[in-house]
C-alpha cells in the first residue's frame, strides 16, 4: 500500500509540474476564445517615452481611442531609449514583437526588418490615400527596403548647435560659419569665465555618434562613406575619419572632466540653466528648453569644415515612426492610422512640441516661431543625414562610440580608435 | 521486492527536479555550447558551422580581456571586503558587549540586501554625481576636494566605484551566514579558553575562524563565483563605460548578443563565463575540502 501510495504521490507531482509548464499555452487558448466571444480585441503597443510629456499623450490617445472603439483593449508598454533600442531586438527575435511599436529609420529599421516580422505597409498605404497622403512623401524613404515600406514616419526631427543669444551678445561672438570660427568663438567664452563652453552628456552613447555622424558627414568624401556605411563593403581606413576624430578629440577638451558621468539630459539642464553657451541637441527638445530658459536661444547647423569633402549644408537628422508586427490586426492597422493623423499630429505638436511629418500638423496656431524655424530649417535642408547609430553596423558604431568615450577620458588616442574600427568592421565582411 | 522499492521510490522523488534543472538548466547549457560554434542572429534563425572561429575570436578581443581583469579585480576586492570584513563584523555582532543592540544591528546591516539592485544602482549614482553627489561633497566639507572626481565618468575609477557599491550591498549577507555559523559554536570552547586566558582577540583567531572554516569557504565560492557572474551592478551604473573600462564578461555577452547581434559569439563568452566559474568552483571545493571534516 505504502508503495503505491508513494507512486502515486510522485505521479501527482509530475504531473503537476507538467501542468505548470504547459499552462501558459493553455491560457492563451481559453483567452483567444473568450475574446472571440466577447469580441475584445488585444492590441500591443510599445513606445520608448516613459517620460513625459509624451507618456500623458500617449496614455491619452490610448483611452480615445478605446473609448471610439469598445472591442478593443490597448496594452502599453513604454522604456527609454538606450533600453528600448536593446529591448525591441530581442522582441523582435521572437513572437511576442507588440503589434505597434516604434522604429528610427535607416538601418536600425532595416535590422527589424530583415526578422521577416514586420508588416509590409505598401497595400495598406495604397489603399487610404486619405491617410497616407498627409505624409510628408520625403520622409518614407528611411522606411522604404526594396520598394517596400514597412513604416509610417511621423516625428522629424535634425541636429544643430543651440546657442544662448544673451551670453553670445555679451562677449561679442558671432554665429560661427566655419569650424575654425566655432573654435575661436569657444575659446573667447572659455576665456570669459565659462570653464565648459560647450558640454555633451557622454554617458549616452548616442549623443557621442550625432556628433560623429555629423563632423564625418562634413569631412569624408560621400563615395567613401556610402561604401563604409554597408557592413560587408566598409573599411574605414579614409584618412577623413582620423581627421574626424580629432576634431571631436579637439571639441571634448573644451567639455572638462564631468561630461564622461552626465548624461543628455544633464547637460540640457546646464544649458537651460545658463551655465553653457552652446551645446549641440535636436530640434525635439525646442520645447523643453524654451519651457526652462529665461533667456532668447537661437540654433546654427554644424559650422563649415575647411577641406571637407561632404556637402556643407547638409543636416543630421533623421524621421521616426511607427511600425507594424506581421501579426497585427485590422484593429492594430486603425490604431496606427489614428496615431499619424493630422488631429493626432496637430495635438502632438502641441503637448509635446516635436515636429512631426504630418502635412498641417504644424502650424503657426499651435507651435511658436522658434520651432517654425526650425521645420523650415529641416523642410530646406539642402541634404539630410541619418543619426550615425542607425546608419552603420551596430557592432562599428558601438567601438566608435565607446572610442568616443576613450578619446574623451584621454585612454585613447584618434588613431587608436580607428584600428578598433577597423578591425570591428572587417569581421562583418 | 525491498531492493526495487529502495531504488524506484526515490528516482520517482527526484524526477519532477531533475525535469526542471534539465529544463532550465543543462538543455540550454548545452545548448549554448553548441551555439557557440555557429554564426547566427536574433533577426534570422538561419545558423551557419563556424567551428572553433568564435574561440580564436576570444583570444584576439581586447575588451574581453580588460573585462577578465575586472571580474578578477571584482572577485578580490568583493573576498577580502565581503568574506573577511563580513566575518570580523559577524564576530563583533556576536560580543557579549553588543548582545541588547545586535538584533537592530543585525537589521540595519541585511537591509540593503533586500533593497532591488537597480534602486541600489540609482541611489549610488546620485551619490557618485559630478554636480551634486554626496560623495564629491562630503570631500568638499572635510577639505579634501583635490580627491573630488566624476567617479563613474573616469576610466580609471568607474570600475572601482561600481565594485564598492556591491561591497556595501552584500555584506549584509555574508555577515548574516557568519553569524549563524558563530552562533552554532559551543560556549564551552569559549569558556575554556577564558579559563586559560585568553582575550578576544586570541578567541577570534584561535576559535572563531577554525569553527567557521566550513562557512568561510562557502561563503568565498559565493563571492568569486558571483564576481564572474556581475552583470547587474556595472549595467546599470556605466554600462561597460566609458569605453569599456568598467567593462564585466557578463556585459560584454549581453551587449554582444543582444546590441550587436552576434549571439554565437556570445555563447563563446558565456562559455568562456561558465568555464572560469566551474573552474574557481571545482579548485575551491578542491582546496577547501568541504565535507571531509564530517
Amino acid at each position: 500500500m505504502k508503495k503505491w501510495f508513494v507512486l502515486l504521490f510522485s505521479v501527482a507531482m509530475l504531473s503537476l509540474v507538467l501542468v505548470a509548464c504547459g499552462n501558459k499555452e493553455d491560457d492563451k487558448e481559453s483567452s483567444s476564445k473568450s475574446k472571440d466571444g466577447e469580441d475584445v480585441v488585444e492590441i500591443n503597443f510599445f513606445h520608448r517615452w516613459p517620460n513625459e510629456p509624451r507618456k500623458s499623450f500617449y496614455d491619452e490617445k490610448v483611452k480615445e481611442f478605446e473609448a471610439a472603439h469598445p472591442n478593443v483593449k490597448i496594452n502599453v508598454d513604454s522604456v527609454l531609449n538606450d533600453s528600448y533600442k536593446e529591448k525591441i531586438r530581442v522582441l523582435v527575435s521572437n513572437d511576442a514583437l507588440p503589434d505597434v511599436f516604434t522604429s528610427w529609420s535607416d538601418s536600425f529599421a532595416e535590422n527589424l526588418v530583415s526578422s521577416g516580422r514586420i508588416m509590409d505597409l505598401n497595400n495598406i498605404i495604397a489603399e487610404d490615400k486619405e491617410w497616407s497622403g498627409n505624409v510628408l512623401e520625403s520622409q518614407y524613404g528611411g522606411f522604404t527596403f526594396d520598394g517596400v515600406t514597412y513604416g509610417v514616419p511621423f516625428t522629424v526631427d535634425g541636429k544643430a548647435f543651440f546657442y544662448n543669444k544673451q551670453i553670445f551678445e555679451e562677449n561679442n561672438v558671432a554665429i560661427p560659419q566655419t569650424y575654425d570660427e566655432f573654435i575661436k568663438a569657444l575659446d573667447t567664452l572659455q576665456k570669459a569665465g565659462y570653464e565648459t563652453p560647450l558640454v555633451e552628456g557622454l554617458t549616452n552613447t548616442w549623443a557621442i555618434s550625432h556628433y560623429l555622424g555629423t563632423i564625418f558627414q562634413r569631412v569624408v568624401d560621400p563615395t567613401v562613406l556610402e561604401k563604409d556605411y554597408v557592413a560587408t563593403t566598409g573599411e574605414f581606413t579614409d584618412a577623413g575619419y582620423v581627421k574626424g576624430l580629432e576634431m571631436w578629440k579637439q571639441l571634448t577638451s573644451y567639455m572638462g572632466d564631468v561630461s564622461t558621468a552626465i548624461d543628455h539630459e544633464a547637460a540640457r539642464n546646464m544649458f537651460i540653466a545658463g551655465e553653457v553657451p552652446v551645446l549641440y541637441m535636436q530640434f525635439a527638445e525646442v520645447k523643453m528648453v524654451l519651457d526652462g530658459a529665461k533667456f532668447d536661444f537661437g540654433f546654427f547647423n554644424f559650422p563649415e569644415v575647411a577641406g571637407g569633402k561632404g556637402d556643407q549644408k547638409a543636416l543630421t537628422g533623421a524621421p521616426e515612426g511607427w511600425m507594424l508586427s506581421k501579426n497585427a490586426s485590422p484593429e492594430a492597422v486603425e490604431f496606427l492610422k489614428f496615431l499619424t493623423s493630422a488631429e493626432t499630429a496637430q495635438e502632438f505638436t502641441k503637448t509635446d512640441g516635436q515636429l512631426n511629418a504630418i502635412k498641417g500638423g504644424i502650424t503657426a496656431e499651435n507651435s511658436n516661431p522658434t520651432s517654425l524655424e526650425a521645420y523650415d530649417i529641416i523642410l530646406n535642408a539642402s541634404a539630410t543625414a541619418p543619426w550615425f547609430d542607425n546608419a552603420v553596423d551596430i557592432s562599428v558604431a558601438d567601438v566608435f562610440m565607446r572610442g568616443g568615450q576613450d578619446i574623451a577620458t584621454g585612454v585613447k588616442t584618434p588613431e587608436e580608435v580607428l584600428e578598433d574600427v577597423q578591425q570591428a568592421a572587417k569581421k562583418l565582411h | 521486492m525491498s531492493i526495487k522499492r529502495i531504488k524506484i521510490v526515490p528516482i520517482l522523488l527526484l524526477l519532477p527536479s531533475l525535469l526542471f534543472l534539465g529544463i532550465f538548466v543543462y538543455i540550454p547549457l548545452f545548448q549554448n555550447f553548441y551555439n557557440s560554434f555557429f554564426n547566427f542572429s536574433v533577426f534570422s534563425q538561419t545558423k551557419e558551422f563556424v567551428g572553433l572561429t568564435h574561440f580564436k575570436e576570444l583570444f584576439d578581443d581586447k575588451v574581453v580581456v580588460i573585462a577578465l581583469i575586472n571580474n578578477i579585480k571584482y572577485a578580490v576586492i568583493s573576498v577580502v571586503c565581503q568574506v573577511f570584513f563580513a566575518l570580523v563584523l559577524a564576530a563583533i555582532l556576536e560580543d557579549r558587549l553588543l548582545r541588547k543592540f545586535a538584533p537592530a544591528l543585525r537589521v540595519i546591516y541585511f537591509m540593503p540586501v533586500m533593497i532591488s539592485i537597480s534602486v541600489i544602482a540609482l541611489l549610488f549614482s546620485f551619490i557618485y554625481n559630478p554636480q551634486m553627489g554626496l560623495l564629491n561633497s562630503f570631500l568638499e566639507l572635510v577639505g579634501l576636494e583635490q580627491f573630488a572626481k566624476p567617479w563613474l565618468g573616469n576610466a580609471g575609477t568607474a570600475i572601482y566605484a561600481v565594485i564598492a557599491m556591491s561591497q556595501w550591498q552584500s555584506i549584509g549577507f555574508i555577515t548574516m551566514l557568519f553569524i549563524v555559523a558563530i552562533q552554532k559554536i559551543p560556549h564551552e570552547l569559549y569558556e575554556a579558553a577564558e579559563i586559560d586566558g585568553a582575550g578576544k582577540i586570541r578567541k577570534f583567531f584561535s576559535i572563531t575562524i577554525p569553527q567557521v572554516k566550513e562557512t568561510m569557504f562557502v561563503n568565498v565560492l559565493i563571492t568569486v563565483t558571483g564576481s564572474i557572474l556581475v552583470f547587474n551592478e556595472p549595467y546599470i551604473l556605466t554600462n561597460g563605460g566609458p569605453g569599456v573600462s568598467s567593462m564585466a564578461l557578463a556585459v560584454h555577452m549581453y551587449q554582444l548578443g543582444f546590441l550587436k547581434d552576434n549571439m554565437g559569439y556570445a555563447s563563446a563568452v558565456a562559455t568562456l563565463i561558465f568555464l572560469l566559474s566551474a573552474i574557481f568552483a571545482i579548485v575551491q571545493i578542491r582546496v577547501s575540502g568541504t565535507g571531509k571534516d564530517d
